[in-house]
């Protein structure tokens, strides 16, 4: 049963730490476009 | 390069607009993919029974094949696909090239998964972490290549030989993925047979493991069509603000250069004005 925890873990975590970096470069980025938008106009 | 009019920033705007109306789809998905996902675990390691060969080691067939079937079919399927539309001068546009991007790193992702995943399973299954089986072999050459994909983005060059290079270089990997698919009917292999698409079309698996199977599909590419869609959206966010930051690098330069140019003039001014 340790295994199939272990997969399923593994599996499940990465996903989420890898959906969450891009939840975070999205927003980051996003600030960083409407700053620049806002100094253009 | 040919740029759509989609693509291109409008004045005062960095981001192209088509990429903001999508943010409530992207949610929907978002919120599909983590039900769908739930439901598969909760299904996989609660609600049903433990296989008759395998016992409960069955259970992470439900995640494993779903994740191969992202890496492998999904992920370069899109990128294979975007590529050839960038390599067509008809149809070249750069959003075929951060599409193919986006793709290859979100298939990276389920590929090192992949990996890992059947390592798990075949430890206890076979006895060892990992041999040297032509399907193994040749998913964890597809892995390297995939490194390789994302490696050549990194190194610096002008915007249109990086996608030309990117776009072969993911058409070369792609001629690998055939391979992993039928290395199994095409070699004796330690990993098993196809269980849902072999050669006879016949799914050998039944009843609620066949549905929490088609469930595992279904949820691990809902999760995968909202990773794209969210990576998506970072690379025309980040080559916007490349585009934008060399225009305000442009315009400084030729304030600087007009300065001079002004100051120059103006201390050659009285010499040319004194006879």
């Amino acid at each position: 049963m340790s295994y199939i925890v272990a997969g399923y873990a593994i599996a499940l975590t990465t996903l989420a730490v890898y959906a969450g970096l891009l939840v975070v470069r999205r927003r980051r980025l996003e600030r960083l476009a409407a700053r620049v938008e806002d100094e253009q106009s | 390069m040919t740029l759509s009019t989609a693509d291109a920033p409008t004045a005062g705007r960095v981001v192209p607009k088509w990429t903001r109306r999508r943010t409530w789809t992207v949610r929907i998905l978002g919120i599909a993919a983590l039900v769908s996902i739930v439901c598969t675990v909760w299904l996989g390691l609660w609600i049903t029974p433990p296989d008759k060969v395998q016992h409960q080691l069955v259970r992470l067939l439900y995640i494993h094949p779903p994740i191969a079937w992202v890496a492998l079919y999904c992920a370069f399927g899109i990128a294979a696909l975007a590529s050839i539309l960038w390599l067509w001068p008809r149809t070249r546009s750069p959003l075929w090239d951060r599409l193919a991007a986006s793709a290859v790193e979100v298939g990276a992702v389920f590929t090192a998964l992949t990996l890992v995943t059947g390592s798990i399973w075949g430890r206890p299954t076979w006895g060892v972490w990992w041999a040297w089986d032509a399907r193994l072999t040749s998913t964890a050459l597809l892995f390297v290549m995939l490194l390789g994909y994302l490696a050549l983005r990194r190194v610096p060059s002008d915007a249109d030989t990086r996608s030309r290079r990117c776009a072969v270089a993911a058409l070369i990997a792609a001629v690998d993925v055939p391979i992993v698919h039928f290395s199994v009917d095409w070699w004796k292999t330690l990993h098993q047979g196809a269980t849902v698409l072999n050669a006879n079309l016949s799914p050998t698996v039944h009843g609620s493991m066949a549905w929490t199977l088609l469930l595992g599909f279904v949820a691990f590419t809902l999760v995968f069509a909202w990773m794209l869609a969210m990576r998506l959206r970072i690379e025309t966010l980040e080559q916007a603000l490349e585009g934008a930051e060399l225009d305000e690098a442009l315009h400084e330069r030729w304030a600087e250069g007009d300065a001079s140019v002004g100051a120059s003039a103006r201390r050659t001014e009285p010499a040319e004005a004194a006879p």
